[in-house]
């Protein structure tokens, strides 16, 4: 990368691009979350389960996200693993009101980190614990216990209870994650 | 330098400056790694998906594997918003969806495209994810689908109209609920969405005709604009006529007669093709239909002009007068430039022609048959037939030309119409017997096509021997023994033998020939002459007439039956041919649809041959015993069409036994039918046994069976049989087919009556000498009677009826019968059940009804009795 391209990014005048793997059971709230970093006049009003994935973008700071945001249900869950290996960062979306199923969601963020392609990368991995309005909700610190996440120790990872409707908290987890991706850019730019 | 550019340049020569030319699958496959990148590198995906498209369109196939991985590769592209790539991205979704796995993968990126802003994407999109769509998901996308059918985008709606029509194929269900919305689409502005919705509206109710038949008049009345549209409803209409048996509708009729009126032209043309290819039309309602189209004979635009002339020509055909009006401006196009309109035209002169204009019609045919393909040359052939069977005194004329044709260059195809229309013209004129005959010889001295030649040897060894001079004809047939290949040599060997069998005069040096030809080098020849010259030295004329003029014909499948059966019995009584079924004699063929005629059929429904209920009744245990199957009737249907039951008998014959099958189907939906059997009364027969079928679901067929003993006095054989449908009722759900928990109760509903005829005991058999036959049988059995068929208007029909009452095989050709012939003799030969020859002879005169009298000979006294008796 050239000196002057350096001196860009380091004054914020040129944009990074990351993509950013959204994943995470069915029904916990993926596309609603995605939704809301949209623009004003490209929100939809509706939102159906995803079958398959969609691309989204959305820009923070100076970072241009590319999402796939991938369908959670059941039977689609096998074909995450063809995103995983272009991706510079994972954000995993976990129902937290739906206290029965945390333990498929942390059997399938095991496999996750199991995976070839996943295990010896460095790569931030973002939770959101979600639907923190609902009345039966539990706190980001039990979502994290159900999960296991002080075992990962070879990744940065930050959980955050989050509201996708309302985007309480979505802020807060995205710049920290824009901040890892940032970092994991200048190691390898010094690399 | 420059070197590498004349190499440069020799590249591009080879490749005829096609880019791709040089591209390899496995280094595509590696390229399309370059679909992962981030962010996405356009110019060169684009450049690599463009090649895996080339490759697929050039026949290379993928392995699921890398298909899948290419594919998945493909769907990272979805970032980039470059609209060339987006598109060849949904051109790829399409070509691979049948061969990757997970193509399910797409689909909510499509369902976003289509719903999307940009109008490039949306079409194409609706395109691909129909594709990738299968039964179970179409719930998911069922309301895209309908926003899209009304979109105000015509490229939209008529590509969801389409891929509608794709969808019809497999979940037919889900699209009869989109009904509303393709009905809206059909008052759409657009020409296309018109078109392509009444398109998918006929096919949803295709099944309903009375909803067809609403929706026409309707349409018919207030009229869409797109003349697209319009043309279609021409065809739908023209078919409604046509299945409408009950007398036509007239305002159907006039909508046709009004569409001739219409603005556009291809509306015009598509109105006068309906009205002439209507099977009721009058020549009165012909006229208008014809006079527009005698307007686009001269009309500037070749294809008006093609058109015109080619339905025309296919008019030319049934209604001949009709076209008359239209020879003058035919005349004209005989010089046109396209020589296919040239050709057409002719072709129609030579149909509608008067006797006097074949001859002007002859030289023209013969200055330009040279510039026409073969395909044209067969046309102008089978005109020619149709012309000689009009026209016998012109035959002469014609079989001159014909045989100017036959030396000519041509394919094979070209000559086996041009021989045929003369072994037509033989058969039907007995006094150009002779002349054709020689034509056929000269043509075989030199006839590089060896089925050509070895049907001609045929040929002249049926006719050849009943000619004046048989002998002229053994110089011929035997240059073939000494000149052609293997099989022609075979063949000239058995003629050869017929010669000798039928001709006194011949025999002796028949028989020296034979000799000659034991010395040949290929078995088969040898073989024959071997077995011919065994027969004809004995000069025993029953045996020369059994096994060489009426040679045994067993249907040869039965036959191998027949004797594996034997080996595992008893082997110490000799094999009794008797009881093996003789082939039945083969149908006249279709005759190959010309490139003129390419109307489509409707496809009939396949009736399985004799061979396949022979296997699937001894597949029965109950039926294993019953010895080898005699004959099957064509099935009887034993209810209305569009009853709650429909139910089909098929009547097979055995030795002793009639096995009676019925094919049963129900069309309720919300039944489930259990224990299904067809109880049958009739007097002196005993019913041996029942088979019932089990369980009848819904619009799933089954068959039960009811076994009869024939009775052994043999007049008795024939009676009418009441016949009634018992079972089991359980309701179910119409959906899933589940039937409640509740038993169920018992039914029965009537059929119509089955009839056992004398037809159900014969089965039709060839004969290639009926005279012959018909000596060797002797008067000892013979029956003669006199019969008065009053109800017979006519000789044909009273041909028609007989033939199919006795279920025999008419002879010689007696089938035919001259035109204006008021008497004329019928042959039918068949064999009776248990292996009885039997040989009819009908005297038929036309006089106020049809008189007959009626001689039967067979080898058994009862037989002929049966038969006699049958037509009284």
């Amino acid at each position: 990368m050239g000196m002057f391209d350096r001196l860009a990014f380091f004054l914020g005048l040129k944009k990074r691009e990351a993509s950013v793997l959204v994943i995470g059971l069915d029904n916990s709230g993926k596309s609603t979350m995605l939704n809301h970093f949209k623009t004003e006049d490209q929100k939809t009003t509706d939102i159906v389960p995803t079958v398959g994935f969609n691309v989204e973008k959305f820009k923070t700071k100076n970072v241009g996200f590319t999402a796939f945001d991938m369908s959670g249900q059941g039977r689609y869950r096998s074909l995450w693993e063809h995103y995983y290996h272009d991706c510079q960062g994972v954000i995993f979306v976990v129902d937290s009101s739906d206290k029965l199923r945390l333990v498929v969601a942390k059997d399938e963020l095991d496999m996750l980190l199991q995976h070839a392609e996943i295990r010896h990368r460095r790569i931030p991995i973002l939770f959101f614990a979600n639907k923190m309005d609902m009345r039966d909700a539990v706190s980001s610190v039990k979502v994290s216990a159900a999960l296991g996440l002080e075992r990962i120790s070879d990744k940065p990872w930050h959980i955050t209870a989050s509201n996708a409707i309302t985007g309480e908290g979505l802020h807060e987890g995205v710049e920290w994650l824009t901040n890892q991706i940032k970092e994991n850019f200048g190691n390898n730019m010094n690399r | 330098m420059i070197g590498s550019f004349k190499q440069a340049k020799k590249d591009e020569e080879d490749g005829c400056g096609n880019p791709y030319h040089s591209v390899d699958k496995t280094s595509v496959l590696q390229e399309a790694r370059v679909f992962n990148e981030t962010p996405v590198n356009v110019k060169r995906s684009t450049h690599v998906l463009t090649k895996i498209l080339y490759l697929l369109n050039q026949g290379e196939t993928l392995a699921t594997k890398e298909a899948t991985d290419a594919f998945f590769a493909m769907t990272k592209l979805f970032q980039s918003n470059d609209l060339v790539l987006r598109r060849l991205v949904y051109l790829g979704i399409k070509e691979l969806c049948n061969v990757a796995e997970d193509t399910i993968i797409v689909t909510s990126s499509l369902t976003k495209d289509m719903t999307g802003r940009e109008d490039q994407y949306r079409a194409p999109a609706i395109r691909a994810l129909c594709r990738i769509t299968d039964a179970t998901m179409m719930q998911a996308i069922e309301r895209y689908m309908k926003q899209a059918i009304v979109d105000r985008a015509p490229g939209v709606s008529s590509a969801a109209l389409v891929s509608c029509r794709h969808i019809m194929k497999d979940s037919p269900d889900v699209v009869k609920r989109w009904v509303s919305e393709v009905q809206e689409a059909l008052s759409s502005d657009c020409v296309m969405v018109q078109f392509h919705a009444l398109g998918v509206l006929h096919q949803i109710r295709k099944s309903d005709k009375l909803a067809v038949t609403k929706m026409v008049s309707k349409l018919t009345s207030s009229g869409p604009r797109s003349p697209y549209a319009i043309c279609l409803l021409i065809r739908i209409v023209a078919r409604l006529i046509e299945e409408d048996e009950a007398g036509a509708d007239c305002r159907l009729f006039d909508f046709l007669e009004s569409m001739l009126r219409h603005k556009a032209e291809m509306v015009i043309y598509e109105a006068a093709n309906a009205i002439v290819t209507l099977r009721k039309s009058s020549a009165r309602d012909l006229a208008p239909a014809i006079s527009v189209l005698q307007l686009f004979l001269s009309s500037p635009k070749p294809t008006l002009r093609f058109a015109a002339v080619r339905t025309l020509s296919k008019v030319a055909m049934t209604q001949p007068n009709a076209v008359t009006a239209c020879n003058l401006d035919l005349e004209n196009l005989i010089q046109d430039v396209n020589r296919s309109i040239a050709t057409l035209a002719i072709t129609t002169l030579l149909k509608t022609g008067s006797e006097g204009s074949v001859d002007r019609l002859m030289k023209s045919i013969s200055s330009f048959l040279n510039d026409i393909s073969d395909e044209f040359k067969i046309v102008v052939v089978e005109a020619l037939r149709a012309l000689a069977l009009k026209y016998p005194r012109k035959q002469a004329v014609l079989m001159g030309q014909l045989a100017d044709m036959l030396r000519s260059e041509g394919g094979l195809p070209y000559k086996e119409a041009i021989a045929s229309t003369i072994i037509t013209i033989i058969e039907d004129n007995p006094e150009a017997k002779e002349k054709g005959l020689d034509h056929l010889c000269e043509f075989i001295e030199d006839c590089e096509h060896t089925t050509l030649a070895v049907r001609i040897l045929h040929l002249l060894g049926r006719e050849g021997p009943r000619t004046r001079q048989p002998a002229r004809y053994i110089r011929f047939v035997y240059n073939r023994v000494i000149l052609e290949n293997a099989a022609v040599r075979a063949a000239a060997v058995s003629v050869l033998a017929k010669f000798g069998a039928q001709c006194e005069t011949l025999l002796s040096n028949v028989l020296v020939l034979l000799q000659r030809c034991m010395m040949d080098t290929e078995d088969e020849v040898r073989d024959r002459a071997t077995y011919y010259h065994a027969v004809l030295a004995t000069r025993d004329s029953a045996l020369i007439h059994r096994y060489i003029l009426n040679p045994p014909q067993f249907a040869l499948p039965s036959l191998e039956r027949a004797l594996v059966q034997y080996l595992r019995a008893d082997t110490s009584a000799p094999f009794e041919t008797r009881a093996v079924p003789t082939a039945p004699p083969p149908q006249e063929e279709k005759k190959a649809q010309n490139i003129m005629e390419v109307a489509p059929r409707q496809e009939e429904r396949v009736v399985p041959t004799h061979e396949k209920y022979a296997e699937q009744l001894s597949a029965i245990p109950q039926f294993a015993n019953l010895g080898p199957l005699f004959k099957s009737s064509a099935p009887v249907e034993l209810t209305e069409s569009e009853t709650e039951y429909m139910v089909r008998c098929i009547k097979h014959t055995f030795r002793d036994y009639i096995v009676l099958q019925f094919d049963c189907t129900n069309t309720l939906n919300d039944q489930l039918l259990e224990a299904v059997n067809v109880v049958v009364e009739g007097e002196d027969w005993d019913v041996l046994l029942y088979i019932p079928c089990p369980s009848l679901p819904y619009s799933q067929p089954g068959s039960c069976y009811a076994l009869l003993r024939i009775p052994e006095d043999i007049m008795a054989t024939t009676g009418t049989f009441s016949a009634t449908l018992k079972f089991k009722v359980r309701d179910c759900d119409p959906a899933t087919g589940e039937p409640d928990t509740e038993d169920g109760y018992e039914d029965d509903y009537t059929l119509e009556d089955i009839e056992i005829s004398v037809a159900d005991h014969v089965q039709r058999a060839a004969r290639n000498n009926f005279a012959a036959g018909w000596d060797e049988l002797g008067a000892t059995n013979e029956l003669e009677d006199t019969f008065a068929l009053s109800a017979m208007s006519s000789l044909e029909e009273a041909v028609t009826q007989v033939t199919q009452f006795l279920g025999m095989h008419p002879c010689d050709r007696s089938d035919r019968i001259p035109e204006g012939k008021s008497a004329h003799t019928l042959y039918l030969a068949g064999t009776y059940r248990g292996g009885h020859e039997v040989l009819v002879r009908a005297k038929l005169a036309l006089s106020d009804g049809v008189t007959m009298q009626l001689t039967v000979r067979s080898d058994d006294p009862g037989v002929s009795e049966v038969i006699a008796s049958a037509v009284g």
